[in-house]
């Protein structure tokens, strides 16, 4: 399976790409693999994870061939649409972060045009993924809370077992308690989504 | 035991099991996370492990302790290679002891760097092997290896991944044991003292060792043949794993295509590439940067008398710059084979909003900018900018950056500006890493020749862009140890520089007062901004914005992320908003306020 993480340079794509890889191995995946923008584009910029938990040479998706897009922000969700397959899935957190060309009025950040043209490009599920990590305790929580999202709506072929054990291999233990509930938040309103 | 591990992770872990006792380096993105990987997997501290000053310094301890008999490895980007070219070059010729290998990472792109320059050059130009994986995993058994044949061969041994392979993770088979040995210690001996006859007789060994080592890079394992065609694709890097999926994906069968993959790469392995040669009808190369494969095939072929035709950069069939991508590889393997590409119903793209990179809300830098930008307003002035975060500074609305070259140019490009563009106030900014690492230098001279700058040295307490290293400023060390702190502004009189002041530079009235005065005086003045980085310090609350008129000042002034507009009144993100206060004194109307202390 070819999965896609879209955001913005500190929004912490890499781990959720770790926790999805290292969850698919402890599945019993061959291998797994994943390619992630670390650099200057984590001042803000654009940055995407490619995780691929099916036989291939590279780690990085082509265009045109993710099962799954996950965005961590709108616009970087329509930016990637056409890195996803015909017929593909994404989940997109509905909250907005500004670049600064758009504060400066050197470009406009249309909400209506962008969530227009994923819903007609594929099968899209949008959230406020922000508004629900703050309840769960952090913002920083949204990665771990859009993965139990994908999850709950059966977009991942990994196990639940294997993604709680990769969420512990990966973050701080004070943090543990504090994204698990994040996923099961993501899990639980993928049912709305769903409905 | 089988971890997905990042290339760069994979590297260190193969370091490790090789024995290495040394390590090395100074940061630089996509090779950072080798020498950290290497800290965090010290298990009882057995390996030495430092963030150099620089590069050069970083390879000549790396050197020492490979003299004594311990294997070691010093780790590093392209262009930090540029810096340690010079101890390279002469250990190339008085050769190593204990294993010694040289991380560098190329950056095709450039994705986070200067230049896209190509690595393999600098193993034919010091005539030593050159290792090139195509994969983490690839990237972990070639760091085992490195160090056993840089032994045998008492030559330093250069493992070059890139980007795709530094930050792309893989399942890794780590092997549990660790390769153990004492080091005998320095022995004296006049090999170790290079003198002119001892290069002459080097450098006929070192070229007898050449087809030694290039028969047992026809023959291992790294380089290899696959398929059975009459047509040849041959490729190198992280290219051997695109090509391999784009061959998948086009269905071309084994038997159509022989694919010759190339991991250990200089010396070149001519008896391997004189194989592919005769067996195919025509070859086509597939390699990023530069055309090192392809050049190689193309000396066996006038070696050999072969005419079989070659294609890929050296006759423009492939792109000379940036990387090779998924698509661009399908279709160059299409037009080779001959194959029209079946265009998929993709999804159309459409027009967003850029999101350039920025300095990050709250960042000390964008109030230094933007103090000399205020205090230097009405007169004409000059911004030399370094490497770091802070060459972020280009960005509108700041737009303080006018040059930027390489670690610690802007110190000295600013002099040599200022000799012909006597009017104008010529600035030169610098971090305090960059300033250990090769701005000293620069001072020095600007105060040797009576030059007349303004050298602004941005101090964050870290080495932001590379994710916040310790350096010699900072007291901290790689082995958890405390140091010395070494102070700037000691520094900075040590080398009899007339003017110097220090300042928090998110004190804006303070700030642009000592830049005029620096500015004004003749001579050397040095401004030590400093405020540490957001990242290594404790934010303060958000601040809150009460009546905005919707004049927009504070956002055309300075551009922070946190600050947004709705419908023509500017709002300030709190989850993004440190409270650096830079705004509150922009604010005409007085209308954004402190955010009460946490």
């Amino acid at each position: 399976m070819d999965i896609l993480i879209s955001g913005v340079g500190g929004q912490g794509t890499i781990l959720a790409s770790k926790i999805l890889a290292n969850g698919a191995v402890t599945d019993g995946s061959k291998r797994a693999r994943t390619g992630e923008t670390i650099g200057m584009s984590q001042r803000g910029g654009c940055v995407v994870s490619h995780v691929r938990t099916s036989d291939t040479y590279s780690p990085y998706i082509p265009a045109g061939g993710a099962d799954l897009l996950l965005s961590f922000e709108l616009c970087e969700g329509a930016r990637n649409l056409p890195m996803l397959k015909k017929g593909g899935t994404a989940v997109i957190n509905t909250a907005k972060i500004n670049p600064v060309t758009v504060s400066l009025g050197a470009s406009v950040y249309d909400e209506e045009k962008i969530t227009e043209y994923i819903k007609s490009n594929c099968k899209a599920y949008f959230l406020d993924a922000d508004r629900l990590a703050k309840k769960c305790g952090s913002l920083k929580a949204v990665n771990v809370l859009l993965v139990g999202t994908a999850f709950g709506l059966g977009l991942l072929d990994i196990s639940k077992t294997s993604l709680y054990a990769a969420i512990k291999n990966n973050v701080k233990p004070e943090f543990y308690k504090m994204n698990i509930k994040a996923f099961e938040c993501g899990e639980n309103y993928a049912l709305t989504l769903k409905g | 035991m089988k971890q997905v591990l990042l290339g760069n992770a994979a590297i260190a872990l193969g370091a490790v099991t090789a024995g290495v006792k040394v390590v090395s380096g100074y940061p630089g993105t996509p090779s950072t996370e080798v020498l950290q990987t290497v800290a965090q997997n010290n298990i009882n501290k057995k390996i030495y492990v430092e963030w150099s000053a620089n590069e050069k310094a970083a390879l000549e301890v790396a050197a020492g302790a490979s003299y004594c008999g311990a294997r070691s490895m010093v780790t590093m980007k392209q262009v930090g290679l540029n810096v340690a070219s010079d101890p390279l070059m002469s250990l190339a010729i008085v050769g190593i002891k204990g294993g010694m290998v040289v991380l560098v990472a190329d950056d095709p792109g450039p994705i986070s760097s200067q230049t896209e320059q190509d690595t393999r050059h600098f193993g034919e130009f010091a005539n030593i092997p050159v290792l090139d994986p195509s994969s983490p995993e690839e990237a972990y058994e070639m760091a085992v290896y490195a160090f056993d044949l840089s032994e045998r061969l008492g030559l330093p041994v250069i493992l070059r991944p890139t980007t795709k392979v530094c930050h792309a993770s893989g399942t890794v088979d780590v092997i549990d044991t660790v390769y153990e040995y004492e080091p005998e210690g320095f022995v004296k001996d006049p090999g170790w003292v290079i003198f002119p006859p001892l290069s002459y007789r080097r450098h006929l060994e070192i070229e007898r060792q050449q087809p030694e080592i290039s028969y047992e890079f026809d023959n291992i394992s790294f380089n290899l043949i696959r398929g059975t065609g009459k047509k040849g694709i041959a490729c190198g890097g992280v290219t051997y794993a695109i090509v391999s999926d784009v061959l998948n994906e086009l269905n071309v069968p084994e038997n159509d295509v022989m694919l010759l993959k190339i991991g250990a790469v200089f010396p070149a392995p001519s008896g391997l590439y004189e194989k592919f040669l005769k067996s195919v009808e025509k070859a086509l190369v597939l390699e990023e940067l530069d055309p090192v494969i392809e050049t190689g095939l193309f000396h066996t072929l006038a070696l050999k008398r072969m005419t079989t035709p070659v294609s890929g950069k050296l006759d423009g069939t492939v792109t000379p710059a940036g990387e090779l991508k998924f698509d661009n590889l399908k279709k160059y393997i299409c037009d080779f084979l001959g194959m029209t590409i079946n265009e998929k119903n993709s999804i159309k793209s459409m027009e967003l909003p850029a999101r350039p990179p920025v300095l990050c809300a709250g960042c000390p830098h964008r109030a230094s900018f933007y103090a000399v930008k205020r205090a230097m307003k009405g007169r004409k002035h000059v911004s030399c900018g370094d490497i770091g975060c802070y060459t972020l500074g280009n960005a509108k609305p700041l737009e303080m950056t006018d040059t930027c070259l390489c670690m610690g140019a802007g110190i000295t490009i600013a002099q040599g500006i200022k000799r012909i563009d006597a009017e104008t106030d010529v600035f030169a900014f610098i971090g305090d890493s960059t300033f250990f690492a090769s701005g000293m230098t620069g001072v020095a001279n600007a105060v040797y020749n009576n030059s007349n700058i303004n050298i602004v040295i941005l101090d964050n307490s870290t080495t932001a862009m590379t994710g916040h290293q310790p350096h010699p400023g900072t007291g901290k060390t790689m082995m958890q140890t405390e140091s010395p702190k070494i102070d700037i502004g000691a520094v900075i009189k040590a080398l009899n520089v007339g003017f110097t002041t220090r300042v928090n530079p998110f004190d804006l009235d303070a700030a642009a007062e000592a830049v005029k005065e620096a500015a004004d005086y003749e001579g050397v003045s040095v401004i030590i901004f400093e405020a540490p980085c957001i990242a290594v310090a404790k934010p303060e609350k958000a601040v809150t914005i009460d009546g905005c008129t919707g004049c927009m000042r504070c956002i055309k002034e300075i551009g922070c992320p946190a600050m947004h507009t709705d419908n023509g009144r500017v709002s300030v993100d709190d989850a993004l908003c440190y409270g650096c206060g830079l705004c509150i004194g922009i604010c005409p109307g007085k209308k954004i306020r402190r955010g009460d202390s946490c």
